[in-house]
């Protein structure tokens, strides 16, 4: 794979940047909305040929920087220069930043999902051949670069018959498309599996490579340390510090970015299991995967590991009653049960954190309280028919004090808290329930380094109190920290269990990739 | 007791100021505001008669409109209403005195008649898939075709005079539709409010996935809120054929303008979610406030057509611009 030989996309007689110079530099840049101060007196200073990491907690100001530099958010005071040029912020627009060749790849896609791939990314930029749009020479230049990205994706289908990764591909040719100087990358990885992030790094240093400036805002600090030379962290609008990456480890980063240290990551894992309560054996799903073992006891967490196409997410639904199965047997509590819809699936116990929180996990209409207690409404009544108002509030109140929310009233709509906040709702639905069986598939996907961390005591504490928890994460790090059990699939099929010695990162690696070790 | 007072200061409505108060409840002030102006200008306007005249003539749209605010709430829209509304009128007719069934015996039947049209509606977009419009649209031409054959688009006459108290009888001083209305109006509202099935429609309407994977049975609810709005509409028709004593499937042409402007004016969300059984209640009367307003300035029926257009034109507006956190 790697001695393909990267294409030139640029059009031909483009200067090739000179490395070091600064692209961007914001100057004591103080941002207010209402009420609230997002930046105060910001310094950030992007140089050509670097990859810039920007970390911080949610609500730290990442996005509000980008968006200031990006021209979509006007800073109430400060200095803005573009590859040395002072800015007047006063007509600063999103176009003319495009202009300036500064291309943003923002974490939720902003892709017209009914159109092609290929559409997609010249959407705005069409090749003409007099008055007709040129299909073909698009098609080409789409191809050119792809192969670039060595990256194989449809662009032919409309794209939200496409993965998330690879939807993400499309986002991010469409952003090099245009000779950009500077690419800024929001949580460009949230939603990608470890594979397809090796691939980004890649893709961004050849980028480097050609002068072009990168800041890379992520959660995951173990990808700042990979990919990026420098490094800035924010803390509540405030500039911490910023410097070389290879001055600093992640426990100086946590103790910067959540302003104290963290003694542990993960708690010890809970030994002591009860009966089984899931099983499942030989599922085959419509369409997805094939012939799937697993069990999973009371105090227990399983991990399921794969890459994308492995049909983890699937696997889960289908257990949850919301995916078709074609065969095998599901038993909760050692009864074999044909779980139909669910609705079933709740009854029996059972309790889903979707991927998506924000389309599959909440109501945004909804307020804290009646996200918080929707699957449990049916518990709360009076005379068996009204609504018990008072005592669900107080079920909702004391679930979100439980778990550290973040607010000022159950009435306040959860659109605007932070993923954290909002993830411990979907996972608070699930306590207030008292579900026995906890899938959780990526609960951690788009949170800071703080929320990450107190979502895997609530795992633990949850294991603690003899709940089973099946938990699917796209980073190995947390499945080897927090599963007693790491289930491997590959591409619809269980590839290995890894338990104990075994349960390292070569060797989950290995079967991620289908290289079977184990000779099951 | 920290915590309990805690909870106090988290579980109170309004917390977020005066704004989230003002936006929930912008149609009531609107409307307050308009009958005090009308009041101090229109001598004729503020008579007992008149008000009791826009309550009962409000009454029977009202109730229809209460049951499109249900499919709309789950984020479908109902455009056969306007066919039910003329089968329930001219099959009730033919039922009573063409066939000589007695009154009630009628009624069950154009009930029973109405929920099959509702279920069917439910299933082709629940089931079917089919979007809601086109899945209504359909039923609706449909229904008109078959009662036109039943009619041949004669009106049926000849009602007893004893059904007239649907439509235009009073108890004591009160309208009895008004009553009805009222009614109608509280379970409704109750079941919306505090029911586990009324907050399901919201749930549906907000987000129909994670209502599903939250586990409330959406294709239930989405079907029920088909059969609601045939029932409901069906009680409205009945109403409606009541004050002219004959069936006539004219009756409901024009109507659905109108009902859906009252669940638009009422602060329902078009995309589903969002709405109040009060809020519809309150655009009914709205509306019907302002064609009297016109009706006793001498605005001739084109125009009202048009100021009504101008109305909901001016609410959608309002709704789609505004952002409500």
């Amino acid at each position: 794979m790697e001695n393909i030989q990267p294409v030139k996309i640029a059009k031909a007689g483009k200067a090739v940047l000179m490395k070091g110079r600064p692209l961007i530099e914001v100057k004591n840049c103080t941002m207010e909305f209402p009420g609230v101060k997002a930046l105060d007196n910001v310094n950030f200073t992007l140089l050509a040929g670097e990859c810039h990491g920007l970390v911080g907690e949610n609500g730290a100001g990442k996005s509000t920087l980008a968006k200031c530099i990006i021209g979509e958010n006007r800073m109430t005071s400060g200095e803005l220069y573009v590859d040395g040029e002072p800015i007047n912020l006063h007509s600063y627009s999103i176009r003319e930043s495009q202009a300036l060749g500064i291309a943003i790849v923002h974490q939720e896609f902003q892709l017209m999902n009914e159109i092609s791939g290929l559409e997609n990314i010249f959407v705005g930029h069409y090749e003409n051949k007099g008055p007709f749009i040129d299909w073909k020479a698009m098609r080409q230049r789409a191809d050119k670069i792809l192969e670039f990205m060595q990256c194989d994706v449809n662009l032919n289908v409309p794209v939200k018959h496409l993965r998330t990764a690879e939807r993400q591909i499309v986002q991010l040719a469409k952003a090099i498309l245009n000779e950009s100087k500077v690419l800024i990358l929001d949580e460009l990885t949230a939603v990608l599996q470890e594979k397809d992030i090796e691939n980004i790094f890649r893709i961004i240093n050849i980028l480097k490579k050609r002068g072009m400036g990168i800041i890379y805002i992520s959660h995951r600090l173990g990808e700042i340390l990979d990919c990026c030379d420098t490094y800035t962290v924010l803390c509540d609008g405030k500039h911490i510090q910023s410097g070389e990456v290879k001055d600093i480890d992640k426990p100086k980063l946590i103790k910067m970015i959540i302003g104290r240290e963290l003694k542990q990551v993960y708690l010890p894992i809970n030994q002591e299991f009860g009966e089984v309560l899931l099983e499942v054996k030989g599922l085959t799903g419509a369409n997805a995967f094939r012939n799937i073992d697993l069990q999973v006891r009371r105090g227990e967490v399983i991990g399921i590991a794969g890459l994308l196409g492995a049909y983890k997410t699937e696997l889960i639904h289908a257990i949850f009653g919301n995916h078709k199965i074609s065969n095998g047997q599901v038993f909760i509590n050692g009864k074999e049960v044909k779980i139909k819809s669910p609705e079933h699936a709740i009854k029996l116990g059972l309790g889903l954190v979707p991927d998506e929180r924000r389309s599959l996990g909440l109501d945004m209409l909804f307020d804290i309280k009646d996200n918080t207690t929707l699957p449990s409404i049916d518990r709360f009544k009076r005379w068996r028919i009204f609504q018990d108002h008072k005592a669900e509030a107080k079920a909702a109140y004391d679930h979100s004090e439980r778990m550290d929310l973040s607010y000022y009233s159950l009435w306040q709509n959860v659109k605007k808290l932070s993923g954290g906040n909002q993830q411990k709702i979907v996972i608070a639905k699930w306590m207030l329930r008292n579900s026995d069986i906890f899938l959780m598939d990526e609960p951690t996907r788009g949170i800071d380094v703080g929320a990450k961390f107190e979502i895997y005591k609530l795992i633990n504490d949850l294991t603690r109190q003899g709940k089973a928890i099946v938990l699917v994460s796209p980073e190995l790090e947390e499945l080897i920290g927090l599963c007693n059990r790491v289930y491997i699939m590959f591409e619809g099929e269980m590839m290995d269990i890894v338990e104990g010695k075994r349960k390292t990162q070569e060797v989950i690696i290995d079967s991620l990739l289908g290289i079977n070790n184990n000779g099951k | 007791m920290e915590s309990n007072k805690d909870f106090k200061a988290k579980s109170k409505r309004y917390s977020g100021g005066w704004r989230a108060f003002f936006q929930d409840w912008m149609i009531l002030i609107l409307f307050v505001t308009m009958i005090i102006l009308f009041s101090l200008t229109s001598s004729t306007f503020r008579t007992t008669n008149n008000i009791l005249n826009i309550l009962r003539q409000a009454s029977f749209i009202a109730i229809i409109s209460m049951g499109e605010f249900f499919v709309i709430l789950t984020a479908n829209m109902d455009m056969s209403l306007s066919s039910i509304i003329g089968m329930v009128s001219i099959f009730f007719a033919g039922f009573v005195v063409t066939m000589g069934l007695p009154i009630w015996v009628a009624i069950v039947l154009v009930m029973l008649m109405s929920v099959v049209v509702g279920i069917v509606n439910g299933v082709l977009v629940v089931y079917g898939k089919m979007p809601s419009f086109i899945g209504t649209l359909v039923t609706m031409n449909v229904i008109k075709g078959l009662y036109f054959i039943y009619s041949g688009g004669l009106p049926i006459s000849g009602l007893p005079e004893s059904f007239n108290f649907l439509g235009a009888g009073y108890v004591g001083l009160m309208p009895f539709p008004v009553i009805l209305m009222a009614v109608i109006a509280g379970i409704l509202n109750i079941l919306t409010q505090h029911t586990a099935l009324g907050r399901s429609f919201y749930a549906v309407g907000g987000n129909i996935e994670a209502a599903k994977l939250s586990g409330i049975n959406v294709k239930f609810v989405g079907i029920f809120a088909f059969v609601l709005c045939a029932i409901l509409t069906a009680i409205g028709a009945l109403g409606l054929t009541s004050k002219t004593l004959s069936g006539n499937v004219m009756l409901g042409e024009n109507l659905l303008f109108d009902v859906m402007t009252i669940v638009v004016l009422g602060g329902t969300s078009l995309s589903g979610g969002r709405g109040r059984i009060i809020g519809v209640v309150i655009g009914a009367l709205f509306l019907q406030v302002i064609s009297n307003m016109m009706v006793l300035v001498g605005v001739n029926t084109y125009w009202q057509w048009v100021v009504k257009g101008v109305i909901l034109v001016a609410v959608v507006l309002i709704d789609a611009n505004t952002k409500r956190d």
